[in-house]
């Protein structure tokens, strides 16, 4: 019946095509499947509930953890001490140092 | 028998392969991006277009998975419905046919494996009453049951190939994408379906 074509066509074949279309299309009309479908969907929410939170718990659970890796970080810093500067003078270091034998000779010495 | 004229009713009925996207087949129709949009928004009339639009096509898609013409229709009720309530994740920037036939696709199959399909025998009543072909008519619905049970005997993926190529008018790249297969898959399975089916009809021709 497709003499003409070979199964490489890459073009669709209308004969196998209708023959198949025909063995394939439903004994029922349209027109009451269609109408049988539009009752479905009177059953069917367009959003349901499930579906609009499965919507939105990907974007409320980005949100929720930028919201509180900003919300520690400002604590953080609100609640941390205010430490003292620390500077260290080499020349306090060096006379600490040089002090020592000082006192240790007036410690023996007795004056 | 007489192929010729079994073929003969089935050729009025048209060989244009059937435009998969509703705006493509009359330049008057609202396109199915529009359609969408408007279903999304929640009118109903329009995802009732679209339903119109594309019931034949989803019914024959899930026909070739099922075989069972009843159970057929429940899967393709089913896939409208889940089409209607996943909306939200279709790209308008594509076409919406092989969007909806993978929903169609994978409700079928999902069907069958919940179910797994009554039997080929409903398939084959024409073959059953084979014995007494007393007309055209007969001839014609003894070739389709032939034809359909060489249809069910294919690989599932091929089944759903072929009559998305062929009968539905589908490009190569539209079937992968319905099927989540490479573009080569797709042509390899068309080719070796339509070898299938063209040697049973070629031995049809025969045996008459």
């Amino acid at each position: 019946m497709t003499e003409s074509r070979t199964p490489f066509d890459h073009r669709p074949d209308a004969r196998l095509g209708a023959v198949l279309r025909a063995a394939l299309d439903a004994p029922q009309d349209r027109a009451a499947f269609v109408a049988r479908v539009m009752a479905g969907t009177g059953r069917t929410p367009a959003h349901p509930v499930e579906h609009l939170l499965a919507r939105w718990a990907a974007r409320g659970i980005v949100a929720a953890a930028a919201a509180a890796f900003v919300a520690g970080l400002v604590i953080g810093r609100a609640r941390a001490p205010a430490e003292p500067s620390v500077s260290v003078d080499p020349g306090a270091m060096i006379a600490d140092v040089q002090a020592e034998p000082n006192l240790l000779l007036v410690a023996t010495t007795g004056r | 028998m007489d192929l010729a004229s079994a073929e003969h009713g089935i050729e009025t009925m048209g060989t244009d392969p059937q435009r998969p996207h509703g705006d493509a087949r009359n330049p008057g129709d609202v396109g199915d991006a529009v359609l969408v949009a408007q279903a999304r928004g929640g009118d109903r009339e329009a995802f009732g277009t679209l339903v119109d639009r594309y019931a034949d096509q989803a019914r024959r898609v899930a026909r070739a998975v099922l075989q069972d013409p009843d159970d057929a229709d429940d899967a393709a009720q089913d896939a409208f419905l889940a089409a209607l309530v996943k909306l939200d994740q279709y790209d308008s920037a594509r076409p919406f046919g092989p969007w909806l036939m993978r929903i169609v696709a994978n409700a079928a199959t999902d069907r069958r494996r919940r179910r797994k399909v009554r039997s080929a025998v409903s398939l084959d009543e024409g073959l059953v009453a084979g014995g007494a072909r007393p007309d055209v008519v007969a001839e014609r619905q003894v070739l389709l049951g032939r034809l359909r049970t060489a249809l069910g005997e294919l690989p599932e993926r091929r089944r759903i190939a072929v009559v998305l190529f062929d009968v539905e008018g589908y490009s190569h790249a539209e079937i992968a994408q319905v099927l989540g297969i490479p573009e080569g898959t797709v042509r390899s399975e068309v080719f070796h379906a339509r070898r299938k089916l063209r040697t049973l009809l070629a031995d049809w021709r025969d045996d008459g």
